[in-house]
């Protein structure tokens, strides 16, 4: 059995969520909410970080030069199956062996193999849908490749692929508390400690601060988006949105 | 003066796996300023033989010619740069305003700000594209005007050379039949050098100087002008393709105007009505025409003729059947049809024009064009 390392959140039993939230205390110090949340926040940047630097220009790529249609197949099924927590809990005892520490990269590696498939598959499809006849013009104008997939294509997509961001980081984000019952800290560790003291106040406040990370990564990635996406791609996602509405 | 601006020397292309060649030993000639239609079934090669010409495929074996020069030996993106292609989809870039889509390829040949803003206006101009439809978006443009953009777009940078593949085929027949006049007016002050494809026959003779008419395979049946074409088919296949009324056809592509001119049994006002007699048994004509200060008046049946002490005291019939120098003589034949006197009358702007009759539009058909 391996000793863990952490220290449990002390919390009185009996005190009830509203006072638990206000008290300065719970938000501040080494073990407080900002301090928890940080660390989350900070692990699931660097997953998605990483993810999009590989997934994206990846399947761009091959999406540009029409390859890869089995690995994106592939990927797929993949990604609907890949068991987070197992995955994370197998790679603790590769980790130790390997002498990188309990923390984080078993629940890093975990994260990104979730965090991939949405991206590079929102990637993929986005930029294999641009219509042939766009790219055909633009090559027959004397486009070069290069400002053709970054240009046009990767434009096209932009919309597409954020919308793949959204999904992954939302699923990171709340996937991620996983990391404190494998040995590490972050916004998991309320729940963590409530279940271990039944302690209900901890569990849903815990919960509850999972969940509401979840919805701000979604609207922060759509805030994103907004600055990053220029109108006339924009406005194409509405209009595609308005049609498909306006079908039922 | 025939000087040519692309020449395909025994083209041949065969894709990968295929075993039959798109197109094999394809030589054609396309002068300098003129139109080339490239017409044939589907599957025959067209789409193939225009992409070679901007190398967007290479061909297997042959050689292209652009103004004397070895297509392959020069750089792509170059090449393709100075010929402006209209292809089939349109491909307008659907994030990017009209404007924005026009001027693609000064973009690309970094020329300023101010140049591309006129440039843009320019063919805005010329293609009949409202100032304000230049900030919009393709998607809220109507199919033709789309064609329109797709076309100024090719042209931005004035390439010497326009390739279109089907830039008519996707809008309704008024639509295109307006977008086919447009081409001709500008190609009148343009005078690029042009190659179309087609499905269209009737497109091909409209629009074209010359016509290549391809089989299956890429295999060149005839290429001639498109009377000639018409009227004398090489073999049964171009015969079959060029459907039952060619001669019907050829009567579209002439006007009234290229007709020698006829006066017919036509006076004026002041004259002797025993010069009128005269006229009208040597034209064997049953009904006289009269002018009045050079403008066409109305015509009088030769029985009152023959009992008039003078013309300008007879009842005349209006309206006469009347064409224009412009009208085809397709259109004139109708005309002739349905008008009592067996004659259309010209109106060239308001004056008396001569008149067309079908024993002229006979001997133009019989009249091969040279
Ligand atoms: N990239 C390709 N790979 C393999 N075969 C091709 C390719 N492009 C065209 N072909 C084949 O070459 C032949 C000629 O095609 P092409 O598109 O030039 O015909 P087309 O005359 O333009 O026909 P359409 O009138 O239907 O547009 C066809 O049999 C087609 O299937
Ligand atoms: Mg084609």
């Amino acid at each position: 059995m391996i000793p863990l390392p952490f220290a449990q959140a002390a919390v009185p039993r009996g005190i009830g969520l509203a006072e638990w939230l206000v008290d300065v205390d719970t938000w501040l110090g080494r073990d407080g909410i900002l301090s928890s949340g940080l660390d989350t926040v900070t692990l699931c940047a660097a997953v998605m970080g990483t993810g999009m630097l590989i997934a994206v220009p990846s399947a761009a790529l091959l999406a540009h030069s029409r390859r890869g249609e089995l690995t994106a197949t592939a990927l797929v099924t993949l990604g609907r199956a890949v068991p987070t927590f197992a995955v994370a809990a197998l790679l603790v005892p590769v980790a130790l062996r390997r002498g990188w520490g309990f923390e984080p990269w078993p629940i890093f590696i975990a994260l990104l193999l979730l965090a991939l498939p949405p991206l590079y598959l929102n990637t993929y499809t986005a930029i294999r849908h641009v219509e042939g006849g766009v790219v055909d013009a633009a090559r027959a104008m004397g486009i070069g490749e290069r400002t053709l997939l970054l240009r046009v294509e990767l434009a096209l997509a932009l919309s597409v692929i954020f919308t793949g961001i959204r999904v992954a980081a939302v699923q990171v984000v709340a996937t991620e508390p996983i990391r404190a019952f494998l040995g590490g800290d972050g916004l998991g560790r309320y729940v963590r400690d409530g279940l271990g003291q039944n302690n209900d106040t901890l569990i849903i406040g815990g919960a509850l601060l999972i969940a509401a990370l979840a919805a701000t990564t979604s609207v922060a990635v759509s805030v994103v988006e907004r600055l990053v996406v220029p109108h006339g791609v924009r406005r194409l996602k509405q209009r595609t949105a308005a049609r498909r509405g306006s079908v039922g | 003066m025939t000087e040519c601006a692309i020449r395909l020397l025994n083209l041949t292309k065969r894709f990968d796996g295929e075993q039959e060649p798109a197109v094999s030993a394809l030589s054609l000639d396309v002068p300098r300023g003129r139109t080339v239609a490239l017409i044939g079934p589907s599957g025959c090669g067209k789409t193939t033989t225009l992409r070679m010409i901007n190398r967007l495929v290479e061909p297997t074996s042959g050689r292209i010619e652009i103004d004397g020069e070895d297509a392959s030996a020069r750089p792509v993106a170059e090449l393709r740069r100075s010929i402006g292609y209209v292809i089939q989809e349109v491909g307008l870039f659907p994030h990017q305003t009209v404007s924005q889509n026009i001027a693609t390829v000064p973009r690309m040949l970094r020329w300023d700000r101010g140049r591309i803003d006129e440039r843009v206006a320019e063919l805005a101009d010329l293609l009949g594209l409202e100032t304000e439809q230049l900030g919009r978006y393709p998607d809220e443009l109507s199919g033709g005007q789309q064609q329109r953009v797709g076309v100024a777009r090719a042209l931005a940078a004035d390439p010497p050379v326009l390739l279109m593949d089907e830039p008519f085929g996707a809008v309704d027949p008024i639509v295109r039949t307006r977008l086919q006049d447009e081409l001709l007016a500008l190609q009148e002050r343009l005078r690029k050098t042009i190659v179309i494809v087609t499905h269209d026959i009737d497109e091909a003779v409209k629009v074209a100087d010359n016509v290549a008419l391809l089989n299956i395979g890429g295999k060149l049946e005839q290429y001639a002008a498109p009377d000639d074409l018409l009227h004398s088919p090489a073999n049964a296949f171009v015969e079959q393709f060029l459907g039952e009324d060619r001669e019907m056809k050829r009567l579209a592509l002439k006007r009234v105007g290229d007709l020698p001119f006829e006066r017919g049994p036509v006076l004026d006002l002041g004259a002797a009505p025993a010069e009128a007699r005269a006229l009208l048994g040597d034209a064997r004509s049953e009904w006289l025409g009269l002018t009045q200060d050079e403008r066409f008046a109305g015509w009088v049946p030769r029985e009152r003729v023959d009992t008039a002490a003078t013309l300008d005291a007879l009842p005349r019939e209006l309206p006469a059947a009347q064409v224009h120098p412009g009208s085809t003589l397709r259109e004139a034949m109708e005309v002739i049809m349905n008008s009592r006197t067996s004659v259309a009358v010209i109106d060239d702007g308001g004056r008396f024009g001569g008149v067309v009759t079908l024993e002229q539009i006979r001997s133009e058909l019989a009249r091969r064009a040279s």
